[in-house]
């Protein structure tokens, strides 16, 4: 053995690198399971995955057509649309785009949710009494992206930058009010007993269930609009 | 400046109150905003990068007079980002050109500290030719709804620009987060761990990793 090469294995000995036997000390990690602890890591941070819980269960919600959340006493309709960006922990897949109008609705796209992948990106557009909003949101942090505005109605200046804020607040407030009916329901036994399942059936394609429990939230909102009235 | 045009992209936040709100809310924000307002960088300096607030119309201006910093019931401003980078190859060819007449005229090549110093020459004086590459990001601020929003795409300037803020105005904002909306809303914590049969495994709530404090 040459000197240098002695004084390799030495200064590595010296690091910790290696230990008497000249085996390393540390097994090096696998590149899957450091890949799979990254995801995982994403989707605890700041309770991500109830951003990414969300944006599932309005995909899901968003389905039949219905509106979904009354802001302002106007319904507000929700359709996913073109791209969308799925993540999850469980299997060998971490992350999965799909693109196309319908992608969002298509099999594929439920039997990737069906196997633990979740919301994490969508294009969306609201449509609340005649304006129609779309935006990309992200689910860790629910910013807007390259959000469309509907067409401005002032003329002057001034006016204009005043409506395009109100505007982007409205959007802004819509979004919120869409967490906020999430979060209830999330909260309460409902969601593991009721709503859980019936996602999961949807996400099997049984259409039945989705019918279902679409009828059943339909009925809620009705019951929810009057005890308000 | 994407409040005034162009593409609407931004984050959410909520503007919490402070303990002892000013009297004064405009001459407040005028001076906080003042305090950290931008510096161009000092070509002279090694710094390569500057950060401060501007006025949202005037990206050189930070006067932050009452009327070119609130519109109704906003308040109006941009942040500004300034770095100045001396292009390496730009460097390199520079420090070739100075190795070549260095050797015609010495009949030699450079030692290493005739090279080093040559090297800090050159880089002052690609500085001072550079043209510094500018952001301006704007905020709007909703004083009666206390709703913030900071535009820009990047999460790292948005973190960057809530640090300048929470500084500049001693505030403490709140990124709209379905679990910041969870916790303003009152909602139980504990009825908000993930749910395996959707995410394919059970996860430990506990396990959460908190958001890098901003």
């Amino acid at each position: 053995m040459s000197k240098r090469e002695q004084a390799r294995i030495e200064a590595a000995f010296a690091r910790g690198d290696v230990g008497v036997d000249g085996g390393a000390t540390e097994e090096k990690q696998d590149e899957a399971e450091v890949e799979k602890g990254k995801a995982r890591e994403a989707l605890l941070r700041g309770r991500a995955y109830l951003g990414r819980e969300f944006l599932t269960w309005m995909l899901w919600r968003s389905e039949s057509g219905d509106a979904l959340v009354e802001y302002e006493k106007s319904g507000v309709n929700v359709l996913f649309m073109g791209r969308v960006t799925l993540r999850g922990v469980a299997g060998d897949v971490t992350e999965m785009n799909a693109k196309g109008t319908l992608a969002p609705y298509s099999t594929q796209v439920k039997h990737a949710l069906d196997r633990g992948l979740l919301v994490a990106q969508a294009r969306v557009r609201f449509t609340h009494a005649e304006k129609e909003y779309e935006a990309t949101l992200d689910s860790e942090f629910l910013d807007v992206r390259a959000a469309k505005l509907p067409a401005l109605m002032s003329e002057e200046e001034d006016d204009q930058l005043t409506e395009r804020l109100f505007l982007t607040e409205q959007l802004s407030a819509m979004v919120d009010a869409l967490v906020r009916d999430f979060l209830t329901i999330r909260a309460s036994k409902t969601w593991s007993k009721q709503v859980v399942p019936a996602m999961k059936e949807w996400m099997r394609g049984d259409e039945q269930g989705a019918d279902a429990l679409s009828k059943a939230a339909r009925a809620r909102g009705r019951e929810a609009r009057a005890a308000r009235n | 400046m994407p409040v005034l045009r162009g593409a609407v992209t931004f984050s959410r936040f909520r503007v919490e109150p402070t303990k002892e709100a000013p009297s004064d809310i405009k001459r407040w924000l005028q001076r906080g905003l003042k305090a950290h307002a931008f510096e161009p960088i000092d070509r002279k300096s090694e710094d390569d990068r500057a950060a401060g607030f501007v006025e949202l119309e005037n990206a050189d201006a930070v006067d932050f007079a009452v009327s070119r910093l609130f519109y109704g019931e906003y308040a109006l401003f941009s942040f500004r980002i300034d770095t100045l980078k001396v292009p390496a190859p730009a460097m390199k060819q520079e420090l070739a050109k100075w190795t070549t007449q260095f050797e015609a005229e010495n009949d030699r090549p450079p030692s290493r500290g005739e090279k080093t110093q040559a090297k800090g020459q050159i880089k002052q004086m690609l500085r001072n030719r550079a043209t510094p590459r500018t952001s301006v990001l704007d905020v709007s601020w909703n004083q009666t709804t206390q709703q913030l929003q900071i535009w820009a795409a990047s999460r790292k300037v948005v973190e960057e620009i809530v640090i300048a803020l929470e500084n500049a105005l001693g505030l403490k904002l709140v990124g709209l987060t379905p679990a910041a909306i969870a916790q303003l809303s009152g909602i139980d914590e504990g009825a908000l761990g993930p749910t395996a049969e959707l995410i394919g495994m059970d996860l430990p709530a506990t396990g959460e990793v908190a958001h890098v404090e901003a």
